[in-house]
């Protein structure tokens, strides 16, 4: 029997027994796949040791959570740099409006 | 208003010399009496000022703001209560002398006759609330936040220091009820459009205006509570009173020379509310949102007609009371998780029903609901501007709706939706924190009853 129908959409993500990619690996690809469940399982576990920690009192701390955060606030500017779509929104949407304002109000 | 004065500068000596465990009643009890002494001002017949003394006096637009200011003096003594208790009594004592110290140079500052007195008190609000930032805030960003707030304010304000004295130079004095009897009319030349800006910046950057607010959100997230809380409620408002003061002497110019700063605050209360929508941090989305409104309160300012100026000072005491109060509620979240993240802290509703309640107040306060003043100064600031250009209808319409918008964001994420399952250690809310939100809420709403008082110069 070929491949069913069945098509992934937007809210529902292709299984991956359906995926004729998954069957057909090389080694590498193993390995990464590997690695990478291997790290989810150490973040999970540590999560759950102190999720199940009878004495803990206070959150669990997220460092993820905390890393993007202070990127997203702190560290904007620092990693800045001009680049032609930046500096089109820069001038589109700020000094744009002040001039058509003025332009307009005067 | 020797009452106020004397009886301010008493509470330090009270701080160093109560028992330790007395510090905290002794301060409250007394703030809370002092601050019925501005009720005895509010009952003016006309728009001269009471005349306290030589050097201070009371008009009615510097009243509403004596209030507020008196007002905030023992709320912010009871919201620090819970981060300084580990302490050590002269640290906390050197911290309530620090916010003491600064009500006094505030209140001052709003009763000040002569232009440079309050000049110089302007300036030295700037020394406390700097060592409360840096020395009580939390992180260590709180140092950048420090010298931004304090470099950006003195920068802006020396051309003023210079304005004033020629000004006085000119015209002999600054008495606040001479100055308008005795300016003369402002010419276009190119040093009296410099006189303006100077004039004009110190307050611009204390607003602040779109361009210049790079340092409010650094202030106010880096702050410990009482500092978040003085500087939205009072130290936003210096600088709304002081263009008010000064517009009347630079007549004839403010016309084109308002431009700029007129476009800035239009697109920079849509850019600020849209920018508030994307906020991680809850006390950097309040704060985005100070300066959302105070931007309204600049293009009331310079519009300079009797009802924008009503709708800037009914607006500016609105604004002081909601975003002191949605600090204390953001605070309350911090002592509970130690984090700023909104996420974090979600549907809090279950588990905390009364903080939701004031949660949703001051929320819908924020959005300028109505019958609530907030409303109504927006309102006369939205009818002011509107006649003033027809087109200014579409930024401030778009940046009420922006403003709902942020505003229900953030109740809806910090109240509804599912707890999250990590976080085991919310406490029950204290005593002290709901009769924080309730005074915050009460003159909202007691005054939402009455605005004539708050309306100024004329009602």
């Amino acid at each position: 029997m070929s491949f069913s129908n069945y098509k992934s959409s937007r809210l529902a993500a292709l299984p991956s027994t359906l995926d004729p990619a998954e069957y057909d690996t090389s080694p590498e690809t193993r390995r990464a796949q590997a690695e990478r469940l291997a790290t989810r399982a150490r973040l999970k576990r540590e999560y759950l040791l102190q999720y199940n920690n009878p004495s803990r009192r206070g959150l669990i701390e997220n460092p993820a959570l905390l890393r993007r955060t202070y990127a997203r606030t702190t560290n904007v500017y620092p990693n800045f740099r001009p680049t032609p779509k930046n500096s089109l929104m820069g001038a589109l949407f700020g000094i744009g409006p002040l001039i058509f304002l003025y332009s307009r109000c005067k | 208003m020797l009452k106020m004065v004397f009886s301010t500068i008493m509470l330090l000596p009270m701080t160093w010399f109560s028992k330790n465990n007395m510090i905290w009643i002794n301060l409250t009890t007394h703030g809370l009496i002092i601050s019925l002494i501005p009720l005895l001002f509010f009952n003016q017949t006309n728009s001269n000022l009471i005349n306290c003394s030589a050097h201070l006096s009371s008009d009615p637009l510097t009243t509403p703001l004596l209030m507020l200011t008196a007002w905030l003096l023992p709320l912010m003594i009871m919201a620090s209560q819970y981060h300084l208790h580990n302490e050590s009594p002269s640290r906390k004592k050197l911290y309530l002398s620090m916010m003491i110290f600064l009500q006094i140079s505030l209140i001052m500052t709003f009763m000040a006759t002569e232009l440079i007195l309050f000049y110089i008190l302007f300036e030295t609000t700037l020394i406390p609330t700097l060592i409360i930032i840096t020395r009580w805030g939390i992180q260590a960003e709180r140092l950048n936040a420090g010298t931004y707030f304090l470099f950006y304010t003195l920068t802006g304000s020396l051309p003023l220091l210079i304005m004033l004295l020629y000004i006085y130079n000119d015209l002999g004095s600054l008495n606040i009820m001479f100055l308008t009897l005795t300016a003369q009319k402002l010419t276009s030349t190119w040093s009296h459009n410099l006189l303006w800006l100077a004039c004009m910046m110190a307050f611009m950057v204390k607003m602040p205006l779109y361009g210049l607010h790079l340092w409010l959100p650094k202030a106010h997230v880096e702050a410990p509570i009482a500092g978040s809380m003085v500087l939205a409620a009072v130290l936003l408002k210096l600088g709304g009173y002081g263009m008010m003061r000064l517009t009347p002497i630079l007549d004839p110019l403010t016309e084109y020379m308002a431009y700029p700063f007129l476009m800035l605050s239009l697109w920079g209360m849509i850019m600020t509310s849209s920018i508030c929508l994307r906020q991680t941090d809850l006390k950097s989305l309040i704060a985005y949102s100070s300066v959302s409104h105070m931007a309204l309160v600049i293009v009331a300012s310079l519009i300079q007609t009797p009802w924008s100026f009503t709708g800037a000072i009914i607006l500016m005491i609105a604004h002081g009371l909601t975003s002191s109060m949605l600090f204390c509620l953001a605070n309350s979240n911090y002592e509970r998780t130690h984090s700023r993240i909104m996420m974090l802290s979600r549907g809090l509703q279950t588990l905390l029903p009364l903080m939701a309640f004031w949660w949703f107040m001051a929320n819908l306060t924020n959005l300028a609901l109505p019958p609530t003043i907030n409303l109504m100064g927006e309102l006369l600031v939205v009818t002011t501007s509107f006649s003033w250009s027809h087109i200014t209808i579409m930024f401030t319409g778009l940046n009420m709706l922006i403003t709902a918008l942020y505003s229900l964001h953030m109740y809806i994420t910090t109240q509804r939706g599912p707890l999250t399952h990590h976080i085991t250690n919310i406490k029950p809310s204290f005593t002290r924190e709901n009769m924080l939100m309730f005074m915050h809420l009460s003159p909202i709403i007691l005054l939402s009853l009455n605005p004539s008082i708050i309306m100024g110069l004329t009602p």
